[in-house]
């Protein structure tokens, strides 16, 4: 018992103050140099769409944009609860399924006022095979960004977590890779930027239990 | 739960403790590892000595290096035992056994330090303050900690219908208070 009550005097020793918000501080800390990163990673390899200044211009653009920025903010609202011992994944689930549901929509407004000829380059362009894989990269240093915070937190469910940690990662590198991209199909944006968020979430989830343990 | 373990009392001293308050930590501290081993002994039938005292210890740790995930807006306890459970599961999955810490954390005791428990209990004992202390105390031994009409009767030097009347007075006014919105 003796032992016990050293720890004790040990911790008490120990003791700092903790700022409100910690745990906020910690993720912005861990989160926004990591997206920093893997921004001036795509400037420095792929650089900006080339037809940039058009592109702004495109409502596709923006839409694409947006269901990247809003699946990394719910799936970073999420993970941020999870980090707690005793927060829950609250409407992660529901959310992300709206907005895919949304972009689904879009899509097929896309496509049915578009002429039949074009579909191949909506749906599968001219990138489909190396995007969900650069949109994996991409995310690489965000998810190494979550996974720091998350080893300073005390998450209880490590697959879901790391899942949805991954989906964070995925969907933030896909808002960075999306800068370069010159896809304008939202079927394409639905099917293989989906894919490459969802190939960084499997990643979370096998590696989840093994590296946010605590 | 007596009233220095109460999740108000317990909060004050995590509040304090997190502004850098020395004595309150140490206080918190000393609280929580009697919890603990109350905790972790009802859950470890078969668990040496040596090895729930390497539990306590794990989790006082835990919880001083994970301090910042406490969000100051909620439960204490519902925080603290999510981090006693856990540790008590890891604990189980290290030896290979987690069987074993799945049929032992059933859901009555999985549920018991739910945020949700927490704040129904809190809620509870909000209303009891509102009735005389005897009936109180009764309400508390009978209906909260679960004990027999006769073990509580002989505790108190009462005589069984005497509790039994004061329990049914206590619970009379209870429901009254709530029908009339207090």
């Amino acid at each position: 018992m003796r032992k016990t009550d050293d720890i004790i005097d040990s911790l008490v020793g120990e003791l700092k103050p903790v700022p409100r918000h910690a745990l906020a501080r910690r993720f912005a800390a861990g989160v926004l140099p990591a997206l920093a990163v893997s921004l001036v990673l795509m400037l420095a390899t792929l650089g900006l769409r080339i037809d940039m200044a058009e592109a702004l211009m495109l409502p596709v653009f923006w839409i694409k944009s947006a269901y990247n920025a809003l699946l990394a903010i719910a799936a970073f609202l999420a993970a941020y609860h999870l980090a707690r011992p005793d927060g829950s994944r609250g409407r992660f689930f529901q959310f992300a399924a709206a907005i895919v549901a949304t972009m689904a929509v879009v899509a097929a407004i896309q496509l049915t006022i578009s002429p039949a000829e074009t579909y191949r380059t909506l749906i599968v362009g001219s990138s489909a095979l190396h995007c969900p894989l650069l949109i994996f990269l991409f995310a690489l240093p965000v998810f190494a960004g979550n996974v720091w915070v998350l080893r300073h937190g005390a998450p209880t469910d490590l697959r879901l977590t790391g899942f949805i940690a991954g989906i964070a990662a995925g969907a933030a590198g896909a808002w960075v890779y999306s800068w370069f991209c010159t896809e304008n199909g939202m079927p394409f944006v639905l099917i293989w930027y989906s894919l490459g968020i969802l190939m960084t979430g499997i990643l979370g989830s096998l590696l989840g239990p093994r590296l946010l343990r605590w | 739960m007596t009233s220095t373990h109460s999740e108000e009392a317990l909060k004050a001293l995590m509040l304090l403790s997190l502004d850098g308050d020395e004595a309150a930590y140490r206080r918190l501290l000393n609280a929580v590892r009697v919890l603990l081993v109350g905790y972790y002994s009802r859950r470890m039938a078969a668990a040496t000595k040596a090895d729930m005292e390497d539990l306590v210890q794990e989790t006082l740790l835990a919880l001083h290096s994970r301090r910042e995930t406490y969000d100051r807006e909620r439960p204490f306890t519902a925080w603290f035992f999510s981090i006693a459970r856990y540790k008590l599961i890891d604990h189980h999955r290290g030896r290979g056994s987690r069987m074993m810490a799945e049929t032992e954390l059933g859901e009555d005791f999985e549920s018991e330090y739910s945020e949700a428990a927490v704040t129904a209990r809190m809620d509870v004992e909000r209303l009891l303050e509102g009735l005389p202390a005897k009936q109180r105390e009764l309400i508390r031994q009978v209906k909260l900690e679960g004990q027999s009409v006769a073990d509580t009767a002989s505790r108190t030097g009462q005589s069984e219908s005497a509790v039994k009347v004061g329990i049914h007075r206590g619970l009379k006014a209870l429901a009254e208070k709530l029908r009339g919105g207090k």
